[in-house]
């Protein structure tokens, strides 16, 4: 059974039919982009179930393009009058009004190693999610007497999508998502404060007996919270920085992942427009995004414009190698496509996006980069950063360390780093050989869409880099 | 008026629902729709990029059986899913814990006067697409024709117009009209190595409020201009003025600690600290949903319980979190009219003005950053501490002297509300949540 056809009753004839008159008005391409998504989620917080949920989403979107314009309607109601006038809507956007001849479709096939779901959340029984929900919060409760507060979130959705565009192919993707968070407050003396963890990702409930526990979700999430009681300010200035392996992968996704998606540099608005072939940072730093691996989070088998995605190398050893790439971008710069075509949902152009970002493995040892630091931060845990197209970024820590002649010392409080950059790429001094991943619970925004994401690095030390602490 | 015929059919379909679900064995239910329309244009260098039209429905739903609560929503809004929705959450409640703080609020008669609350403008509707699209191109050639501006991230005109339906088992049965537009443009100015950038946007109920493209593009164009050619400064302590767009996130920050969800949940650093002084006698910061064609204005929040004017800080003293009916029985205080969904939002929720200028602020001070940008996160209402990537303009001798960039600004909410030295008489009301320019009189300035 294909969920999409079951709700759209959309055959090829018709699928042609509205692609022809969304070409009526002269467009050059039309698709159109079915998705129909289910979701639930639980909520334990107050130690109690406190409520589940359920959410459909059904709907189509239809897009037109006419030279470098993009006409757009989307619809719910999915009588085919309304997707008829959806398509009426997103041709308005051409006006020469030439006829389309349509090829046949012919089917994209997507990696099928991407989702290894066995246990897929959609099809397990709600008792058996509150289970692994209860486990968390238990296990955070247990980390201490000082925890004060905890809250436990699952969310589980799979998205059936399928599109047939102008140019005759046709893909479909059935990706599952699921995701457990745990936050936790911890007090001492009248001072509170806070701490997350979470895992995740593309695959099923066996996820939580293989990979990562809800167990050590809560606990982690509590230990932060217990650790952050101890923490003192973090200091103000320039300092040499030391990125802590895995979640400091968000330096790379907002310093250089952004800055390289193709639709700001075709319009030139980003730094990186005219850097292709040329070197911007050390000869250290190689940079991927790999929308196929396995299991992960921001990965996809086909993109949100039926593209087969690719490992896109972004940066080989300090120089651009590639831009990331959605349909329009790269025919108007005349480039490859790589698979980076996605959007939020039916109703919303796809534009170029990252997916799983990360600098690749070095030769240093990550204790002899620590040894290497006189007097600097240790960054550790992240809560999320933005870059705008002029370089400036800023990513905020939530944890990490004082270091003092080379070795960690005193816990510190959450910190914003700022800086431009290709400076900051420069200035990166080592890299150690311990790739690791961040938690994977990340979501990107840009132009108002959120998309699944992660990112990861090795430990990484930065010669100099503003921190904006308090002492 | 629009959609009147509309209306109705929602009202029924929204009651019919309800019905089903207390047919279903549920004790309450809530049922709520919403229908909009969208339209969107970008245009960049002068022609249009993007055009979306499209009308959508959604509706959601919650049961409680037994005290015990279940949740769904849908796009689709054919009887047979919505239905089986119901049923599921019905049968899905009895997963939940019984809460004795859960439950519809009270029954209220809808007795606000929607037409004097002014959300519904029909110009907007009746505005056609190449009007719109005219706008949008008419802001960025004014702000292109500025020939120090060297690149254009685009200009747009978005309007919605929305129709909300909230009907509960307790009787309740209330809708409303809405309407928004806005005008942006987005421009960079200088070369690859010095690069900067800035917007700005109108944003209103009534398309005649609408800022004009000469406004929006002036203000775009001034505020990316004055960027240019910054300095890096040492890190310091100093005093920082914010301008109202900063004041802006500042009273974002303080919602979040205000807030009753983040006070049950021992969330926020303010949680025991109602009737106490948290800031200066200057500080008066207010909640009010029932302000005439105000953007955070609406007749009933999201669970129908009428918007009211609440003072939440009073000369410094915190005088009332803001709860929906949940966070209200947890906290043993009624709602003020703030539920959204699962949690709670702002209605207007400004800092009360003062009476000086922005202009004798600046010319009082000796030595200041003026914050006119912030990026990034860094903000956590557990402690009131904030850390936030920075763009300002240096203040010297009570004139601004030259741009500051790549510096972030620190401190705590706690001991910032009690250093507001100055607080302006030009309360900017473009959003919901807003404020006048205040001056801090110290926090920290990490740069080189």
């Amino acid at each position: 059974m294909n969920p999409i056809e079951d709700s759209f009753s959309l055959g090829s004839g018709e699928r042609k039919k509205i692609l022809a008159l969304a070409l009526s008005r002269g467009g050059e391409f039309a698709e159109i982009f079915s998705e129909y998504r289910l979701y639930n989620f639980i909520n334990m917080e107050e130690d109690i179930i406190k409520e589940t949920g359920e959410s459909v989403s059904l709907g189509l979107g239809i897009r037109v393009i006419s030279g470098e314009k993009t006409g757009y309607g989307y619809t719910n109601d999915l009588s085919f009058e309304a997707i008829r006038t959806t398509a009426l809507t997103a041709a308005a956007i051409a006006d020469s009004g030439r006829t389309a001849v349509l090829p046949r479709f012919r089917r994209v096939r997507g990696r099928r190693d991407i989702y290894p779901a066995l246990w897929p959340a959609h099809r397990a029984s709600l008792e058996s999610k509150i289970a692994l929900v209860r486990r968390a919060y238990a296990a955070c409760r247990k980390a201490g007497s000082r925890i004060r507060k905890v809250k436990v979130l699952f969310h589980d959705q799979i998205q059936y999508m399928s599109i047939a565009h102008s140019e005759g192919r046709t893909a479909e993707d059935e990706r599952p998502q699921i995701r457990l968070v745990c936050t936790a407050i911890a007090e001492k003396n009248g001072k509170r404060e806070f701490g997350f963890s979470g895992g995740g990702g593309r695959v099923g409930l066996e996820y939580f007996e293989r990979t990562m526990t809800p167990e050590a979700i809560g606990r982690e999430a509590g230990e932060e919270a217990l650790r952050l009681l101890e923490a003192v300010d973090a200091p103000a200035g320039e300092m040499p920085v030391v990125l802590a392996p895995g979640h400091a992968g968000v330096l790379v996704h907002e310093a250089v992942g952004h800055l390289l998606e193709a639709d700001f540099n075709r319009k030139r608005t980003s730094i990186f427009w005219d850097k292709l072939g040329r070197r911007v940072g050390s000869p250290l730093l190689t940079i991927y995004d790999d929308p196929t691996r396995p299991s992960f989070r921001g990965s996809y088998s086909v993109d949100d414009e039926g593209t087969p995605p690719v490992k896109t190398l972004l940066i080989d050893r300090g120089i651009v190698r590639s831009f990331l790439q959605d349909r329009l971008s790269a025919r108007i710069m005349g480039l490859p496509l790589t698979g980076h075509g996605r959007r939020q949902d039916f109703t919303c152009i796809p534009i170029p996006r990252m997916s799983n970002t990360y600098v690749d493995r070095g030769e240093d040892d990550p204790e002899e980069i620590l040894r290497s630091v006189g007097k600097g931060i240790y960054a550790e845990r992240f809560e999320g950063g933005q870059v705008e197209d002029t370089g400036k970024f800023t990513f905020s820590i939530s944890a990490g360390h004082l270091i003092e002649e080379g070795r960690l010392t005193a816990p510190i409080k959450q910190a914003t780093l700022i800086g431009t950059s290709i400076d900051i790429l420069q200035k990166i001094e080592r890299v150690g050989c311990d790739l690791q991943f961040g938690l994977q619970t990340g979501t990107c925004s840009k132009e108002g869409q959120d998309v699944p994401v992660t990112d990861g690095c090795p430990t990484i030390k930065i010669s100099r880099m503003t921190v904006g602490g308090r002492k | 008026m629009r959609g009147r015929v509309q209306e109705n059919s929602l009202q029924e379909m929204a009651v019919g629902f309800v019905d089903f679900g207390r047919s279903c064995g549920a004790d309450e239910v809530e049922i709520s729709l919403v229908e909009g329309r969208e339209f969107n244009v970008n245009v960049r260098l002068g022609e249009i990029e993007n055009l979306v039209e499209a009308a959508s429905r959604s509706l959601a739903l919650r049961v409680i059986k037994d005290r015990k609560t279940a949740q769904a929503s849908t796009s689709d809004l054919t009887a047979e899913t919505v239905r089986r929705l119901i049923r599921n959450a019905v049968k899905r409640a009895q997963l939940a814990s019984r809460d004795d703080c859960s439950g519809l609020p009270p029954a209220a008669a809808e007795r606000m006067d929607k037409p004097s609350l002014n959300l519904y403008d029909p110009e907007i509707a009746s505005l056609d697409a190449t009007r719109k699209i005219k706008l949008a191109q008419e802001t960025e050639r004014i702000a292109l024709d500025d020939t120090r501006i060297t690149n254009s991230h685009g200009a747009s005109f978005i309007s919605n117009e929305d129709t909300i339906v909230l009907a509960n088992s307790a009787g309740f049965l209330g809708s409303y009209d809405q309407t928004f537009c806005s005008l942006s443009v987005g421009l960079q100015a200088g070369g690859t190595n010095d690069l900067v950038e800035d917007e700005w946007t109108s944003v209103v109920r009534h398309f005649r409020d609408l800022e004009t493209p000469e406004t929006v593009a002036g203000k775009a164009v001034e505020r990316t201009l004055r960027q240019l050619h910054p300095r890096k400064i040492k890190t310091q302590s100093v005093p920082v003025i914010f301008e109202p767009e900063m004041t802006h996130w500042l009273l974002g920050f303080l919602f979040a600690c205000v807030s009753g969800v983040a006070v049950y949940r021992k969330a926020t650093f303010l949680a025991e600290r109602l009737g106490m002084a948290i800031g200066g006698k200057n500080i008066t910061v207010i909640d009010d949903g029932l302000i005439p064609g105000r953007l955070g204005s609406r007749p009933f929040d999201s669970e129908g319980v009428p918007c009211r004017k609440t003072i939440v800080v009073e000369n410094g003293i915190l005088r009332r979190f803001l709860c929906g009916s949940y966070a209200g029985r947890k906290l043993k205080q009624p709602s003020t009219g703030n539920a959204e969904g699962n949690g709670v939002s702002p209605n207007n929720f400004s800092l009360s003005p003062g009476a000086a200028t922005p202009e004798e602020i600046i010319a009082s001070t000796k030595k200041a950053l003026l914050l006119t940008r912030t990026i990034g996160h860094g903000l956590n209402p557990v402690t009131g501490d904030f850390s936030r990537g920075a763009y300002g303009l240096w203040v010297e001798g009570g004139e601004i002297a030259y741009p500051v960039c790549e510096v972030t600004v620190s401190g705590n909410l706690e001991p910032l509300l009690h250093q507001i030295e100055a607080v302006g008489n030009d309360l900017d009301i473009r959003t919901p949540v807003c404020g006048p320019t205040i001056k801090i009189g110290e926090l920290t300035v990490a740069g080189a």
